[in-house]
């Protein structure tokens, strides 16, 4: 290694952000050349003056007591605005609200159930997009919520909740059957414009639950109710899932 | 299911306690170096937290520190274009020199020198290179996670370092010649 490479490297040598291998060969020319190893030097004895005798700065605590206000008063006009709440645009607001309800819970959980949660995830928008370039979309077509319903009586262990929002923009397109991680699940189809919501029901715990994400411009989300969870994927943004899933929580 | 407003609030401010919180000294320390003054630091951490807490939804559970640095760090860089704040001036802090002739301790003045010496440095890069220094000596990010919170290419993260160290030591040195250490 020359000494034009090396100079190139020593930087990233101190901050640990080299493999083993360049590691190696940028310390084997630095053994060697004088002029290099004194810039090494330089850098190093650098980083720990910073880090020796350059300010480090704490938030006051006046700051932070600040903060603390500005949150709960912002959580308390949400509160107030939930109260007051029906207009749509709160409807939007509860259902945010509901998503940090989720993020709360599952942060904790986030870490180690990971894997689970990308599992489930990966399976529900396999499932969506299976439903759109198959055939297998709909095993009852019905925009009446009577008429879907009693149509998974005993094809389920459990009844899931079925509504038809066309109120709201978004029509019931009818049901049908699909298995995910394992087990059946009740698959609700709704439209949105173009868009096709699929919303995926089963009993609580049979799979874990998480908070909303996106992937591949997909977006999914979920909420729990009466013992079931809920999950809606499409393609339409978040927002107008949040709004389904706030007019749907009604 | 989660009905009325009663449980949301409190679950919505844990949340807040627990992602947002434990970072604010790191918060701050990013907002007064990008921001070079208490009273600008302190608005934008204000500032940033509540946008943090809005928009929490846009937090999908990875680094939080990394997160929330990237808010602020976004807060300060437009209120310095808003403000067109002094853009590449070194203050020279006559306090700092005048708290340390009180003492009588040489060791002391010389560490006093050196402080400010670095602070005014620090402070004189531009402040596209001073927020990677930053970044990656102080909150001792990894080149990733730098990339990450302000937004560039991880090649970039590393020329604009190298160039910082490179300036930074330039203006220490300079610094103490004139000084006479």
């Amino acid at each position: 290694m020359n000494c034009e490479s090396a100079r190139q490297l020593i930087d990233q040598l101190l901050d640990e952000e080299l493999d083993a291998g360049l590691r190696i060969e940028v310390r084997g020319h630095l053994a060697d050349c004088r002029a290099c190893l004194e810039a090494y030097a330089r850098l190093q004895d650098q980083k720990a003056e910073i880090q020796g005798y350059a300010p480090h700065y704490e938030a006051p605590a006046a700051l932070v007591a600040s903060i603390r206000a500005a949150v709960e008063r912002e959580a308390a006009g949400e509160k107030a605005a939930l109260a007051a709440g029906t207009k749509w645009r709160w409807a939007a607001v509860a259902a945010s609200v509901l998503l940090a309800v989720s993020l709360g819970w599952n942060f904790a959980t986030l870490r180690s159930g990971g894997v689970n949660r990308d599992l489930v995830g990966e399976n529900l928008l396999t499932s969506h997009l299976r439903s759109l370039i198959g055939t297998h979309l709909l095993d009852v077509v019905s925009t009446d919520q009577h008429t879907v319903k009693p149509w998974f009586n005993g094809k389920l262990d459990f009844s899931p909740d079925v509504r038809d929002l066309s109120g709201g923009g978004f029509p019931l397109a009818g049901g049908r059957i699909d298995y995910l991680a394992g087990r059946t699940v009740a698959a609700l189809v709704f439209h949105r414009r173009q868009h096709v919501i699929n919303l995926f029901v089963w009993p609580v715990d049979a799979l874990a639950g998480a908070s909303p994400w996106s992937r591949q411009g997909f977006n999914l989300v979920h909420w729990e109710s009466g013992g079931l969870n809920y999950w809606a994927v499409s393609d339409i943004p978040v927002s107008e899932l949040q709004q389904f899933q706030a007019l749907y929580e009604e | 299911m989660v009905s009325g407003p009663a449980l949301p609030r409190p679950a919505r401010l844990e949340w807040f306690e627990q992602i947002v919180v434990p970072h604010l000294n790191a918060a701050y320390n990013l907002a007064r170096w990008l921001m070079r003054n208490d009273d600008d630091a302190q608005d934008a951490v204000q500032e940033a937290s509540l946008r943090a807490y809005r928009f929490f939804d846009g937090y999908r559970g990875g680094d939080p520190k990394s997160w929330l640095l990237a808010i602020v760090r976004n807060t300060c860089m437009t209120w310095r274009r808003r403000t067109q704040r002094g853009l590449s001036t070194v203050v020279f802090d006559e306090t700092v020199h005048g708290a340390a002739h009180e003492s009588s301790a040489e060791e002391l003045l010389v560490d006093a020198g050196r402080r400010s010496a670095l602070r005014d440095c620090i402070e004189g890069l531009p402040v596209d290179y001073r927020e990677v220094l930053i970044l990656r000596e102080f909150e001792e990010m990894s080149y990733k996670q730098i990339a990450e919170t302000a937004g560039l290419p991880i090649g970039t993260v590393m020329s604009r370092l190298a160039r910082a160290r490179q300036r930074l030591e330039e203006c220490v040195s300079g610094r103490r010649r004139a000084a006479g250490v």
